[in-house]
């Protein structure tokens, strides 16, 4: 395996055995494990930095697997759920899936099926946590634009011409040329392509 | 013979007459003497001769007389044993029921058989998918052979056929039954050695189902006029009391299926939280066991650590078991079981039963037992069922509630030195005025998808138990089913 340190896999099942013998299996398969008898126990811990994936319990007493998926998003923290049941409980497994789950497997789940789902998982939130590195990093660059440069930005990303622009917010062509080329240099972007793929990545197309 | 009685009784009478004039008076001997003639010694003899006969007749006249009577007084000896032998069967047969009717109707057959003394009495059933005659109570006297447990329609359809129109049969002898018609019959008895027989037919509302008969086998016998007619009667009280045990036992069965299917619907319910329960250790064995294959495959196998996991195997796999054996259990298909039973460990059992759907449902059970309750005495499946009928009926009923405290109280709480009191309260919506009086009744439902015969199965449940099953609605909403059982009093 390339990846230097072990992943670490969060199990959140109320149930002692299964959560026991599911961190075992995973443990047995190369990753770390840790356990947690419900939601509010792991939302108690501090957030993990490294490569991990939750493997989470739909059904529990008190808050359940989506109430679980809901705080994270709300949270904006990038973790990889896979879901596992006992009930083949299709409204909820849409819900699940539709939240961003990995899979959505039901009890008893086979090894093959976990661990591959578990190790989509992991890629999945480096990736996702990759992604919001980016997106933070584009966001802050946007902040440094004054705003006569985050407007010409915005309207620049559309296709408008220098021209229409300068028409568009009342200013000389010029002055748009020389705006563009202090947002191209501070959003660090080599082509009018690339700032355009910057835009679409910071999410500020649609609040152009 | 015995009209010779009043003859005698006739001549004892003319007696005094005849003697006033006998030759043998001395003073008629001495007013006659002067005409001693050849007619007066003719007289003479004939006189004596009637006065010898009379007496005669009178000594044999007294003798049958007495005779007569003395028969008569057996007869009706006889005849008043016999009747209070048969109100004596009446008095019981309206006592018995149940199991204890065979019993009685054995002893019963014994007793007239043995009045009547006759070697075989017998009870059939006519069975008209098989055609048979099927015997199901019998009596026979010692010294005679086996006889047949069932007898085909075709064996004797002469008398069948007479017995099934709501005829008695009789016969003395063999001769007796119709040449031509009854010569299968015949045939037929006499090769079980039969050779007398009285039956009568048993009916039940208008339909002959049976026959009761008594027979004699090596001798014929003769039958009396009013035994036989008696017979009729007891024939009735045994075709009521065998229909009304039919009725019994069809009854109890029915309660019975009726509770079973009530216990199959509710787990029918349950089936989502039952799966979860076998889902947690399968899934826990499945993982375990892979968990320790890989340990095995690996180059650092640690035997410790497999070692524990096999015993976590283990006790998983208990656990699953433990499930299904509730499970099957509660489904079992099964008579009354009575026993002693603590209510507070039987409720908690019941909670156990329904805790995954609860948390499926997002409702909290709590239970509050009363420590130290007297023990009762039932079916523990059954009161099993009852009490998961009320706890299923409650999360039911808390599905519409909002998103507030959703709890379901599962109580147990004395009723006094009588009883227990087992209360199931719910925090849903409570029941509707007109609904409330209607709970109980078969096939009421306020559930889109419900039988409504959880309810009142539960009811006669709880009422043959010997309690009561109560609705009402809480003053802080939501409702509370509660049923009282009567507890068995401690041993002092």
């Amino acid at each position: 395996m390339s990846v230097p340190a072990p992943a670490l896999v969060f199990v959140v099942d109320d149930d002692a055995s299964v959560r026991k013998s599911l961190a075992r299996l995973v443990k047995a398969a190369g990753y770390e494990a840790e356990t947690f008898a419900s939601v509010r126990d792991f939302l108690a811990r501090r957030p993990y930095e490294g490569p991990c994936c939750l493997v989470l319990d739909v059904r529990m007493p008190g808050l359940t697997g989506l109430d679980l998926q809901e705080a994270l998003r709300a949270a904006g923290q990038r973790l990889a759920i896979v879901f596992i049941t006992g009930y083949r409980d299709v409204p909820v497994s849409v819900k699940a899936m539709k939240g961003g789950a990995v899979d959505f497997l039901t009890k008893p789940v086979d090894q093959g099926t976990l661990l591959g789902a578990i190790q989509q998982a992991v890629a999945r939130t480096l990736a996702d946590r990759r992604q919001q590195a980016r997106v933070t990093e584009i966001r802050n660059r946007i902040t440094t634009l004054t705003p006569r440069e985050a407007a010409v930005f915005a309207l620049v990303v559309t296709g408008m011409l220098n021209k229409q622009i300068g028409s568009e917010l009342g200013i000389a062509e010029k002055t748009v040329k020389v705006h563009r080329a202090r947002v191209m240099e501070k959003m660090r972007a080599g082509s009018l392509a690339e700032l355009v793929r910057l835009a679409g990545e910071g999410s500020v197309l649609a609040a152009g | 013979m015995l009209s010779l009685v009043p003859l005698v009784r006739r001549t004892c009478l003319a007696l005094p007459a005849l003697l006033s004039g006998s030759p043998f008076s001395p003073a008629l001997a001495a007013a006659h003497d002067p005409i001693q003639s050849g007619d007066w010694v003719v007289w003479q003899v004939a006189a004596g001769a009637v006065l010898i006969l009379s007496l005669l007749l009178l000594g044999i006249g007294l003798v049958l007389e007495r005779a007569g009577r003395r028969r008569a007084e057996v007869l009706l000896g006889e005849r008043l044993r016999f009747e209070t032998l048969l109100s004596e069967q009446v008095a019981t047969f309206s006592r018995v029921s149940g199991v204890d009717v065979d019993r009685a109707i054995q002893r019963a057959l014994r007793r007239i058989a043995d009045f009547l003394a006759v070697d075989w009495g017998n009870l059939t059933e006519y069975s008209d998918a098989s055609q048979t005659a099927r015997v199901t109570h019998w009596w026979v006297a010692e010294g005679v052979g086996p006889q047949p447990s069932a007898i085909a329609f075709e064996e004797i359809p002469w008398v069948v056929t007479r017995l099934r129109r709501g005829e008695l049969v009789r016969f003395s002898k063999l001769e007796e039954l119709p040449e031509s018609e009854a010569a299968v019959d015949r045939q037929t008895y006499r090769r079980l050695g039969i050779k007398s027989q009285v039956a009568v037919p048993l009916t039940v509302e208008g339909v002959v189902v049976g026959a009761l008969a008594f027979s004699t086998v090596g001798t014929e016998r003769a039958w009396r006029d009013e035994f036989v007619q008696r017979l009729h009667l007891l024939g009735e009280v045994f075709a009521n009391t065998l229909s009304r045990r039919r009725s019994e036992i069809e009854g109890q069965r029915l309660r019975q299926d009726l509770a079973h299917v009530g216990r199959v619907s509710t787990m029918g319910e349950l089936t989502a939280s039952l799966a979860h329960e076998l889902n947690q250790p399968l899934t826990a064995i499945l993982s375990n066991a892979q968990a320790a294959q890989r340990i095995l495959g690996s180059e650092r196998a640690d035997l410790a650590e497999i070692r524990e996991i096999l015993g976590d195997i283990v006790e998983d796999d208990k656990r699953a078991g433990e499930v299904i054996h509730r499970l099957r259990g509660f489904l079992k298909k099964g008579t009354l079981e009575l026993s002693t039973l603590d209510i507070g460990e039987l409720v908690s059992q019941v909670a156990r039963l329904v805790s995954s759907d609860a948390i499926i449902r997002n409702v909290a059970i709590r239970l509050e037992l009363t420590p130290g309750l007297p023990p009762v005495c039932g079916d523990r499946v059954q009161l099993q069922q009852v009490v998961l009928n009320l706890l299923m009926n409650g999360l039911d009923a808390m599905r519409e509630s909002g998103e507030g405290e959703r709890t379901l109280v599962l109580r147990t709480s004395s009723a006094g030195p009588a009883g227990v009191v087992v209360a199931v309260e719910d925090s849903g919506v409570g029941i509707e005025g007109a609904d409330l009086e209607h709970v109980f009744h078969a096939f009421y439902t306020t559930k889109p998808d419900g039988l409504g015969m959880g309810l009142a199965i539960a009811r006669s449940i709880v009422e043959a138990h010997g309690g009561q099953l109560d609705a009402k609605n809480n003053p802080q909403g939501g409702a509370t089913f509660s049923f009282t059982l009567p507890a068995i009093e401690k041993e002092p």
